[in-house]
């Protein structure tokens, strides 16, 4: 796929960009592509500049689970392999955004208390059954059920530590 | 068939295995705004939840969608779960239903009749 990138190139070929519409996706993912691999070599790129295999996860470690989950005569179709793999990304991001609003929400909270609070904890769990009551209740819910167990489980942590002499800020 | 399954999938939720790279899963945690660290538990616990995402998701669409016939878990299957289950609303806008091209340019016609009506 990314050997396209001789094939396609418009200014080597000559070609304006109106007969290479199609394509010319294809060029500038090829282009991204490469920024990609140099900002990876300088550490933290920009991170527009994400490879297609960046942003998702390996489809064979995905097309294993779910054929571990689905029963043992089925068959998957390619493009669902691909599909959930997409939607895999999408979880991922989902989940990382929703309890990052509470985490903020509750350290803002916690700044305006009082002084000497030792630790800003927010306890967020999540469950095996996803709803959407999951990610709108307001306070810290959800269990990770395994074998029957109930856990809350611990996603994000901060300690704040009083230190003397240093005069505390008041966030409004 | 089912207990050998029921066993793998018992031996991914028990025990610290997991099958995704956590190093993949940080880079898209990052790819959200206003994340900067991770903590190592958080990153365990997503990976593992993405696990057992997935393995619902191929389950449940597989249950609902062909089942008896076709024997094939297909991405009809995966837009149909993505629609009628509240669950994975979420995934709507990323797994639209497929249709056809000329029955979506005979739907542009129609629109483009009722713009001229009105």
């Amino acid at each position: 796929m990314d050997g396209d990138s001789s094939t396609t190139d418009a200014s080597q070929l000559g070609i304006t960009g109106e007969y290479m519409a199609g394509s010319h996706f294809v060029l500038a993912q090829a282009q991204e592509g490469d920024e990609g691999l140099n900002d990876h070599e300088d550490g933290d790129g920009s991170k527009d500049n994400l490879r297609e295999q960046d942003i998702y996860l390996p489809i064979a470690n995905v097309a294993r689970i779910m054929k571990n989950a689905i029963p043992q005569t089925g068959k998957i179709a390619k493009d669902a392999k691909e599909c959930v793999q997409e939607c895999v990304s999408e979880f991922i991001s989902f989940i990382t955004s929703e309890p990052l609003k509470l985490y903020l929400q509750k350290f803002r909270e916690a700044m305006k208390g009082e002084k000497g609070i030792s630790t800003v904890t927010v306890t967020e769990g999540m469950g095996e059954e996803l709803t959407d009551e999951t990610f709108t209740n307001p306070l810290p819910a959800g269990i990770i059920t395994a074998d029957g167990q109930q856990q809350n489980v611990m996603v994000y942590t901060t300690s704040y530590q009083q230190i003397p002499g240093v005069q505390q800020l008041q966030f409004s | 068939m089912s207990a050998k399954n029921m066993e793998k999938v018992e031996q991914a939720t028990n025990r610290k295995n997991i099958s995704l790279p956590m190093s993949r899963v940080r880079l898209i945690m990052k790819s959200s705004p206003d994340v900067s660290c991770i903590n190592q538990d958080a990153l365990f616990l997503t990976t593992k939840a993405t696990e057992l995402f997935v393995q619902h998701l191929a389950l449940s669409s597989y249950k609902n969608g062909s089942g008896k016939e076709t024997n094939t878990l297909s991405y009809s299957d995966l837009a149909n779960a993505a629609e009628e289950s509240e669950t994975f609303q979420f995934l709507t806008d990323i797994l639209p239903k497929k249709i056809l091209a000329r029955e979506y340019l005979k739907s542009l016609e129609e629109m483009e009749k009722d713009a001229d009506n009105l």
